[in-house]
């Protein structure tokens, strides 16, 4: 994944002239690499490209194929299953970050990127959610409500909070569709184990740390 | 979907009844302080106008049947589901549409159970439905407090945007107060249970975008 600059989408789509259409549609706000098989999807593809629009249907590789050794590999991408056929919950199941339906329209082929842009920066914003949030359950427990209401710290504390919970919201998007929810629990759930006696001290720290610059 | 989300009759007084669509409500209390049994009830109030019930049970899904079961006249399987995370096999025959997980741990598993049981009460046509989560406590067992707080914001904002009621129970002498203080700023509201001097539990209702109410006895 890019950490800046224009974000890449690889489109893998077996018929040239579909591929070339969307890579006409995307092409002014995106850097498009196309693969016409999945077999040259997976050899195109590393650490920079943010999105992947994976045909569902394609000889040789299928997508669903195309999806497991993108995700065996630990490449950091979201990954929309195109599909002509109205997805059933497999697609879901397998992992899939967004299905579109074909043919697309350009402003839904346009709007599902953005979202899936959005979620690849939720991680951060909500470890910085959960810090603000863990710093306010910590003074909840040293300071009396009276105290709380009456302290200007606490007050802006509550404001960074509203901030940062309307990123975080915004970064996951709608919660009402099935796989996007699916989608945003298996972005975290997968992290590795981080359950240590100390982490709510460490997140204290480095608040504490940031608020110094 | 209905306007408003029926709870009353769940504690003495009229201070709670009822929720907006969207609403989550953490009960919180010590062990045995009689939070299950008032989120049980919570689940099960709506059931005889046809609400569903979907709940996340970190017991076995016959147990969370049972204790439902005295509260309704009958389950009927086409508007309950349950989500079993204790690792049973899920061979028994409920009244019930089960999804078994293998473990609290398994997020995954727990959010594809959640919106498969969904689609089913779309299906079914099931618009109102009262989700719970029994309980975080033991969600916290397994995982880190960082992980358990997404995955709460996720599932709270999932509640939210689909006109739901969520039900949680969190023990408050299980955990540090300051995780305890963190989960519960994700609810819109608590009903919190304590014990008195003199052995007596007692409750208060704080949040709802209202003033918290003077603890009171049961």
């Amino acid at each position: 994944m890019t950490d800046h600059g224009t974000p890449v989408i690889l489109v893998v789509e077996d018929e040239p002239s579909v591929a070339e259409g969307y890579e006409l549609w995307l092409a002014d706000q995106y850097e498009i690499r196309l693969a016409y098989d999945g077999q040259e999807a997976l050899e195109t593809i590393d650490d920079s490209v943010d999105v992947v629009l994976l045909d569902r249907m394609m000889p040789k590789l299928s997508g669903k194929q195309v999806l497991r050794e993108i995700r065996n590999r630990g490449i950091d991408c979201r990954v929309a299953m195109v599909t002509a056929v109205e997805p059933d919950f497999e697609v879901i199941e397998m992992g899939f970050d967004a299905y579109i339906t074909k043919p697309p329209e350009r402003q839904e082929l346009l709007d599902t990127i953005e979202q899936l842009l959005d979620r690849s920066t939720v991680s951060d914003t909500f470890q910085e959610y959960h810090s603000l949030m863990a710093r306010k359950g910590a003074l909840q427990t040293q300071k009396t409500e009276t105290e709380l209401a009456g302290n200007e710290a606490y007050q802006d504390l509550l404001e960074q909070i509203e901030t940062k919970r309307a990123a975080v919201d915004d970064d996951l998007g709608d919660m009402g569709s099935d796989i996007g929810f699916v989608s945003a629990v298996r972005d975290f759930a997968d992290d590795d184990g981080d359950f240590e006696d100390s982490e709510l001290d460490d997140e204290l720290a480095f608040n504490e740390t940031e608020e110094d610059e | 979907m209905s306007d408003t989300y029926d709870v009353s009759g769940l504690l003495p007084g009229s201070v709670l009844d009822e929720l907006p669509p969207g609403t989550n409500v953490a009960i919180i209390g010590p062990t045995m302080s009689g939070k299950r049994e008032v989120a049980l009830q919570l689940l099960a109030t709506g059931y005889e106008s046809g609400e569903g019930i979907l709940c996340i049970t970190t017991d076995s899904a016959a147990k969370i049947c049972t204790e439902l079961e005295r509260h309704v006249d009958s389950l009927d399987q086409d508007r309950v589901g349950i989500i079993d995370t204790s690792g049973s096999d899920g061979q028994e025959f409920l009244n019930a549409m089960t999804e078994n997980i293998s473990s609290p741990s398994d997020l995954t598993g727990i959010s594809i159970g959640t919106a498969k049981l969904s689609q089913q009460f779309t299906n079914r046509g099931v618009t109102d439905i009262r989700y719970g989560l029994i309980s975080i406590s033991t969600l916290l067992q397994y995982m880190s407090n960082k992980k358990v707080f997404k995955f709460l914001h996720v599932y709270t904002k999932r509640i939210s945007s689909t006109g739901a009621l969520g039900i949680y129970t969190l023990n408050t002498d299980s955990h540090d107060l300051q995780v305890v203080n963190m989960m519960i700023g994700l609810f819109d509201g608590i009903v919190e249970f304590r014990e008195n001097e003199a052995g007596e539990f007692e409750f208060r209702v704080r949040g709802f975008g209202r003033k918290s109410t003077p603890w009171q006895s049961l």
